[in-house]
């Protein structure tokens, strides 16, 4: 669906922060894009809406190049959420501010209507509709800057460290809606430092390291494989895949931290959750 | 420029500002033109105000030509081109070498200008990147719905009035952070120290002798 | 004495009527402490409380008190408290307010009217301290985020404080970038006897370095004590349990009666410890 082919790209008086980078994305994939501050994570996911022209090499989208219709045309097929949603939002109700894409597409009143509803059911803001965006909690106006995103029905959603500043329950609750939105079909992709997060919900990541492309394949074996010098590219290995590389042949690769405790406890003679004391 | 003590550079600014006005004749305006601008090539600011210099040009040619049907002399017409170019380059100059933070040392100590309003300046400078920085963000993220930049003047001016509520917004954020950083840190007490380095030196002295008289060679030839 | 003390201290914000709920703490001189809670629970209102900004700054209604090096916070003016108190503030950009990083380090010096001498050289010390040696005619907007961010530790140690609260300082740093700070932060306790109080969302950033720990809920101190009690109660009493740490998760649902294991600080150490739990036919031999 998105092919990045041989993309190089450099800011005006900076040194190249992409160099030759090549990707595949197909639909409905879930993956996580991720690397040190200044790797260029950023100028990738802004290559692939189009903002911004590559140096070399093309951003393909069915087919076409991106370039020939613009963010403005890309924004019907990816969406991007910025990591600072107040930066985003600019109107007075939370719906008049998801409504903002579709008004800015020929479609007719219903159908605007329509996506505006969609939008706002999939991200769970329906009740909050007529509400001040900025009178709401942080964790809100991030739904708002996805919901603004989905109104233009993309089939990818890009999200820019979403769970910066977040606590640990609405970081649950976003990955929860992010799993929600992969499963009817929309791809994802998270750029994060959070590498639990990335083990637990991705399938597939992309690792970039001074612009370059260093991994591209199952999260699970990114850690798992001793032979990845993780720390190299700015990454830290997660403990729960850390304990499960140790004890390997006891647990063979986790995902999560509960993953692994189940299969621990297979191995401690099968121990019920009456015996532990505490629940998984 | 950039060696003299910051209020020097200021009240040669001035002195400038001064004989400008006094002097009618073109061919000393012109000469005092020409010596800004080599002034300006010395301080290493040509390139990055070639851009601004040429509009400038610009401006005051047309400032010359609009007078000529109202029956004003040639001479008149263009020294007051010229005036304008002086003035404006005179105040690049200064910008371009004198540190604000120095000047505004120089202000509050020597001038006794209360510290709160020369501070504005340099806050105003200090933020304004952060400012512009903040409207593209807000610009871009529109265009990632779907805004394409309108053809008609009408609706691109409509459409940056979108920009401004996010951004007065965070201004105001912004100005509650910052104003409790300086009341974390001592601002608006009487006394303060300037670590800048603003005193008077023996260049300096020769500088104002050679302003006064300038300035009077300026008044008896006028 | 401790370093800060809450006496049943209550507070709210003029405009939101939330704030602090009967809060009665303790921070003890040279420790390190973690503070954790949701958002709304009132982490940046008991950092505010312990600069003096909460209530000098914003006005509302308060009960009880806050002592800073034994003084309440309310007889003296926040400038004051603030030199034995540095605050770092979650939008630490906003907080830097001069052009060049000199000028930034030097601002709270050169405000308290201390000899322009003296100011170079406690600038000289605080760049030193944090890294910024050499950078001290940058202007403020070349600089990354994480210089910016070790720039505002910079113009806070400036005035030697006894006391550093950071709110949430890791936001916009990657693993990397936080690992550093917290290194700055450790060497600050362990060398030069700092207290230091951070508040942050990322646990497992944090917790290595530290001794004790707050977590809040709801304005209320929820949760304190040293690092260990506190991880302990939060599982055993289910208390913000989402912000557990992996490790501490793994012990809590491993444990039984009868099988019990250390506080592990590593991933390493959790492996081996259960290797050796683990019935003698399906131990490994670990590698080191």
């Amino acid at each position: 669906m998105l092919e990045i082919q041989q993309v190089s790209f450099a800011y005006p008086g900076h040194a190249p922060a992409l160099k030759n980078v090549s990707l595949s994305i197909e639909a409905g994939e879930f993956i996580g894009l991720a690397g040190r501050n200044g790797s260029g994570k950023t100028t990738l996911t802004r290559l692939m809406v189009g903002l911004g022209k590559p140096a070399s090499g093309e951003v393909m989208l069915d087919g076409k190049p991106a370039k020939d219709g613009g963010p403005a045309v890309m924004a019907r097929s990816v969406g991007y959420v910025f990591q600072n949603p107040d930066r985003q939002i600019f109107r007075d109700t939370v719906a008049s501010e998801v409504a903002y894409g579709p008004e800015q597409m020929d479609w007719s009143d219903a159908e605007r209507q329509s996506a505006v509803d969609d939008a706002l059911n999939m991200t769970g803001l329906t009740e909050v509709a007529e509400a001040y965006p900025r009178a709401l909690a942080r964790s809100f106006r991030q739904r708002i800057a996805i919901a603004s995103a989905l109104a233009l029905k993309p089939r990818l959603l890009i999200l820019d460290e979403p769970t910066s500043g977040q606590d640990a329950n609405e970081k649950m609750q976003l990955m929860e809606l992010l799993g929600k939105l992969n499963q009817q079909g929309i791809g994802v992709i998270l750029v994060t430092h959070d590498m639990e997060m990335l083990l637990e919900h991705t399938r597939r990541t992309v690792v970039l390291h001074l612009g370059e492309k260093v991994y591209d394949g199952p999260t699970v074996d990114l850690f798992a494989d001793p032979a990845h010098d993780v720390s190299a590219w700015g990454l830290r290995v997660p403990d729960a895949a850390a304990i499960a590389a140790k004890l390997v042949q006891s647990t063979g690769a986790v995902r999560s931290i509960e993953e692994l405790a189940t299969r621990i406890q297979h191995q401690l003679g099968g121990k019920t959750d009456e015996d532990s004391g505490a629940s998984v | 420029m950039k060696t003299l003590a910051p209020l020097c550079n200021l009240l040669l600014t001035i002195a400038v500002s001064v004989w400008t006005v006094l002097i009618w004749d073109p061919a000393p305006l012109a000469v005092m033109l020409a010596v800004e601008i080599a002034l300006l090539a010395y301080a290493g600011q040509l390139r990055k105000l070639a851009k601004g210099l040429v509009g400038l040009l610009i401006v005051a040619a047309f400032f010359s030509v609009i007078q000529l049907p109202f029956d004003v002399a040639v001479s008149i017409a263009v020294a007051s081109g010229l005036k304008m170019m002086v003035m404006t380059v005179a105040v690049l100059l200064m910008l371009g070498t004198t540190r604000l933070p120095s000047l505004t040392a120089a202000l509050v100590s020597q001038v006794r200008i209360p510290y709160e309003y020369a501070f504005m300046f340099t806050s105003a400078l200090r933020f304004m990147p952060d400012f512009i920085a903040e409207s593209h963000a807000v610009r871009e993220a529109q265009i990632c719905r779907g805004y394409v930049q309108s053809s008609n003047p009408l609706k691109r001016i409509v459409a940056y009035a979108a920009l401004v509520e996010p951004m007065v917004l965070r201004a105001i954020t912004r100005s509650e952070t910052m104003a409790m950083s300086l009341e974390l840190r001592g601002f608006g007490s009487a006394k303060r120290t300037f670590t800048q380095q603003i005193a008077f030196r023996s260049q300096d002295y020769l500088v104002l002798t050679l302003i006064a008289v300038v300035t009077a060679v300026v008044i008896q030839y006028r | 004495m401790d370093a800060v003390q809450f006496e049943d201290f209550s507070y709210h914000y003029p405009k939101t009527g939330n704030g602090l709920d009967q809060v009665t703490l303790s921070i003890p001189v040279g420790s390190f402490t973690v503070l954790a809670g949701a958002n709304g629970s009132g982490k940046t209102t008991l950092c505010m409380a312990m600069t003096g900004l909460v209530p000098h700054f914003f006005g509302g209604s308060m009960s009880g008190q806050v002592r800073v090096d034994g003084q309440v916070t309310t007889d003296r003016p926040v400038s004051d408290i603030a030199a034995g108190v540095g605050f770092v503030m979650e939008d630490y950009e906003s907080q830097l307010v001069a052009l060049t990083v000199f000028d930034e380090v030097a601002f709270a010096l050169e405000n308290t009217a201390v000899p322009a001498d003296l100011i170079r050289v406690q600038v000289a010390e605080a760049l030193a301290a944090v890294g910024l040696t050499g950078l001290e005619e940058r202007e403020l907007s070349a600089l990354s985020g994480g210089q910016k961010q070790r720039l505002a530790v910079a113009s806070v140690l400036a005035s030697q404080p006894k006391i550093l609260v950071l709110d949430e300082p890791t936001s916009a740093l990657d693993p990397e970038g936080s690992e550093d700070l917290y290194a700055l932060l450790a060497q600050l306790n362990k060398e030069k006897g700092i207290t230091v109080i951070v508040a942050d969302h990322d646990l497992a950033q944090a917790l290595p370095h530290a001794d004790r720990m707050v977590v809040m809920e709801s304005g209320r101190v929820a949760l304190a004590g040293t690092l260990d009690e506190v991880l302990a109660r939060m599982v055993s009493e289910e208390v913000y349990p989402a912000a557990v740490p992996a490790l501490r998760r793994l012990k809590a649902a491993l444990e039984t009666e009868t099988r019990k294991y250390s506080s592990w600080t590593s991933a390493d150490e959790a492996a081996a410890e259960i290797n050796a739990s683990l019935p003698p036919m399906r131990r490994l031999s670990l590698s080191a």
